[in-house]
């Protein structure tokens, strides 16, 4: 992190998510970057780049065209340039399957979008100020979902 | 049981008329010897009267060759010897007679020898008195002398002839007794023989007959039993057969050659002809088990399908059992079913169980679906509301506060429905996984979900030790949630909640609640609140989804949370009950199958 920022990246097929995400961060004034992408097509056209910068945590939805959010998560983990970084999935449903799912695959944190935007904003900092060493370390199933 | 006593009695009849034939020969063999000693005894009398006869014939002789001397001596005319020299043969010719009758009698013998002796003498001593009367010398002492001789010898033959006539007459009296006694026992013994022979054929025959009336009476079950098995065969669609091992001969029930499509007895029973009607795919199978059931006294069940002459295709089964007859032959004992029918049935049960699983399956997904894409512009709606409250609230008039107000209640309500449909769709999933879990920490995790709720409103829960059971873990804690935020829900304004739980361990026939138990014991939970209760003709219909007793205004709740408990506690083949008293509080049952 040589940064002074902390480099954010949203991949969201959904506008309205995306919105409320760059809403949060902008309020939340906490030194962040934040970059989106439209689906998972693109946001692995961007970290494939011999440049790109990558992110100190990455937003994944689930539910995107072309190219979903487990076919991303598995991208990564097999790449060693992005395997470190931080991911955290972020979707409107937390079923059992999908916690499982990408609980397996290496995610480290699971989000379910709150239907109120002070909780939105109070998770997104929360996952944000993480000590992910510590947590990727003590990491287990049962607080793999954030609870509020 | 029954053939074996016949056995015994056949056995028991060989054993007497063996006895009988034995003391038969036993008996003739001693009238044989009786018989036989009777006719010796004959032969002896007989004898005896020969020898004296003969003896008489001796004296008579000897008394002829006297007189003929005599007269020769008086006269001397040659014409009187000539009876002297005939007697003279004679006596020669029954002494021999003689010896050959009393040739077993040694005293007789000697005897004789002795008469022989004495009588050579006499006519030794006539040819001496001969030579004196051809010289005339009649009055000589020596001719005196000789006559004097002639008496004294034939006074010694008379004794000697007397002697063995008294020997013989003694012989023959003893003889005559023997002969007697002989005579006595014989009826007797004939006699014997008819009453032993007759006993032993009295025997017999009532043993035959009473015999006959057991085979008989046996008989006419027999017949009964073929006709009704006849009748079984046919109404029950099978038949059976019976496979002479050792002999290699079947023979087959008259429902088995229907089976075939065939009439009864219309071909010859036995396997290579059996198996013309088997499926040409099912043949080697079959043959296979059928050597086997020759290893085997008892088989399981051979399913194989036939072709009828008619094209027609059938589903047989068949169960062989291996017995012995009671002279040791091994036999097969064979019933073949005819499972068609059971078959198609089968088929067409398994097919429609498919399309129901399938079906069941579509909803749960259609289900699990909707309430997940409703989900997404639900939370879109609430989050725009919230920010629409933060940026711009100052901007709403009164009015436009009270409908945000209400698009949030509205919002919520549906997020609420939502969420336990979706709660709902899961309870029907057909995984399940039964664990041992410990009811009091299923119990103690749904009680920290409403802890807030607990804590608002001051409630006191109060509840008995849980035992450990075979759950599904999730659903149970989902079902105590459930109960306990209902509870909760519905609690009356001014008083603060109470909730009992007890538990008790209690036998189905105990509880008039489970008439349908399918188990022996169960677990008894109950749910106890002092809340607004409920009218008892709604006891059912609450259980039933989206069915709600209030309305929303006064009370929120989506209809679903109790029809969850149902759901689960049918999963785990229990029972739930509620019983309700408007203002008084309810009481919620359940019932899980002890395990």
């Amino acid at each position: 992190m040589q940064n002074d920022y902390i480099h954010l990246i949203l991949a969201d097929d959904d506008e309205d998510d995306r919105l409320f995400f760059t809403d949060a961060f902008s309020e939340l004034k906490m030194n962040t970057r934040v970059n989106t992408f439209n689906d998972g097509v693109e946001l692995m056209n961007y970290l494939n780049k011999e440049d790109a910068l990558m992110p100190n945590v990455l937003f994944l939805d689930l539910n995107m065209p072309k190219k979903t959010g487990i076919e991303c998560l598995i991208e990564i983990k097999a790449n060693t340039k992005m395997s470190g970084i931080a991911i955290v999935i972020y979707s409107t449903s937390a079923s059992e399957e999908d916690i499982e799912k990408t609980f397996v695959l290496g995610a480290n944190i699971y989000i379910k979008k709150p239907g109120d935007f002070k909780k939105l904003k109070k998770v997104l900092s929360e996952v944000v100020s993480i000590n992910w060493q510590y947590h990727t370390n003590s990491l287990n199933k049962d607080n793999f979902l954030l609870r509020l | 049981m029954r053939t074996k006593n016949l056995f015994k009695s056949v056995l028991f009849l060989r054993i007497v008329l063996l006895f009988g034939l034995f003391i038969i020969l036993l008996i003739g063999g001693f009238t044989y010897q009786h018989i036989s000693n009777l006719t010796d005894s004959t032969k002896i009398v007989i004898s005896t009267y020969d020898v004296n006869v003969e003896l008489e014939h001796i004296n008579s002789y000897l008394s002829d060759a006297e007189s003929g001397h005599r007269k020769y001596t008086l006269t001397k005319d040659a014409l009187y010897l000539v009876p002297y020299i005939d007697a003279r043969e004679n006596i020669n010719n029954s002494i021999l007679k003689l010896k050959k009758l009393t040739i077993e009698n040694a005293i007789q013998q000697k005897n004789l020898a002795v008469l022989n002796n004495l009588i050579d003498k006499l006519f030794t001593n006539f040819s001496k008195t001969d030579v004196l009367v051809k010289n005339d010398e009649i009055n000589t002492e020596s001719f005196k002398s000789r006559l004097f001789e002639e008496k004294i010898i034939l006074d010694s033959i008379r004794r000697q002839v007397k002697e063995i006539t008294d020997l013989e007459n003694k012989l023959l009296d003893d003889r005559q007794k023997d002969y007697q006694s002989d005579l006595r026992f014989t009826p007797l013994f004939f006699y014997l023989i008819l009453l032993v022979t007759l006993v032993i054929i009295i025997i017999a025959f009532s043993k035959i007959n009473t015999n006959l009336i057991k085979i008989k009476a046996q008989n006419d079950q027999l017949l009964i039993f073929k006709e009704s098995t006849n009748q079984s065969e046919i109404i029950g669609k099978h038949g059976n057969w019976v496979w002479h091992i050792d002999s290699n001969i079947f023979t087959y029930s008259d429902n088995l050659y229907r089976l075939l499509g065939e009439e009864p007895q219309s071909f010859e029973a036995n396997f290579d002809n059996f198996l013309k009607f088997v499926h040409p795919e099912d043949v080697d199978r079959l043959s296979k088990e059928l050597d086997n059931m020759i290893e085997v006294e008892e088989l399981p069940f051979v399913s194989y399908r036939i072709v009828q002459k008619d094209g027609t295709i059938k589903h047989l089964k068949a169960y062989a059992k291996a017995f012995y007859s009671t002279d040791g032959q091994k036999r097969l004992l064979g019933i073949t079913s005819n499972i068609t029918d059971e078959i198609e049935n089968f088929l067409e049960l398994e097919e429609r169980n498919l399309e129901l699983e399938r079906n069941n399956k579509e909803l749960s997904a259609f289900n699990y679906a909707a309430s997940h894409d409703l989900q997404e512009p639900l939370r879109k709606i609430q989050t725009f509301v919230s920010r629409l409250e933060e940026k711009e609230a100052d901007k709403f008039s009164d009015s436009g506060h009270q409908y945000l107000e209400r698009i949030k209640s509205a919002s919520a309500r549906m997020r609420a429905l939502i969420d336990d449909l979706l709660q709902f769709s899961r309870t029907n999933k057909p995984d399940k996984e039964f664990v041992i879990a410990d009811l009091n920490e299923l119990f103690e995790n749904a009680k920290q979900d409403v802890a807030i709720t607990i804590l608002e409103k001051k409630a006191q829960i109060k509840s008995d030790n849980l035992p450990k059971a075979k759950v599904i873990a999730f659903q149970m804690q989902q079902l105590f949630l459930n109960l306990l935020s209902n509870s909760l829900k519905y609690s009356k304004k001014e008083t603060y909640p109470v909730i009992n739980m007890n538990y008790s361990k209690v036998k189905a026939t105990d509880e008039p609640h489970l008439l349908k138990a399918t188990k022996d014991q169960y677990h008894k939970i109950t749910f106890t609140d002092n809340g607004i209760g409920f009218d008892q003709k709604y006891a059912e219909k609450i259980f039933d989804l989206f069915n709600r007793l209030h309305n929303k205004q006064e009370y929120s709740g989506t209809g679903i949370g109790l029809s969850i408990c149902k759901k689960i506690i049918e999963n785990h083949k229990g029972f739930i009950f509620a019983k309700g008293e408007i203002n008084a509080g309810s009481v919620f049952t359940i019932y899980l199958p002890f395990s």
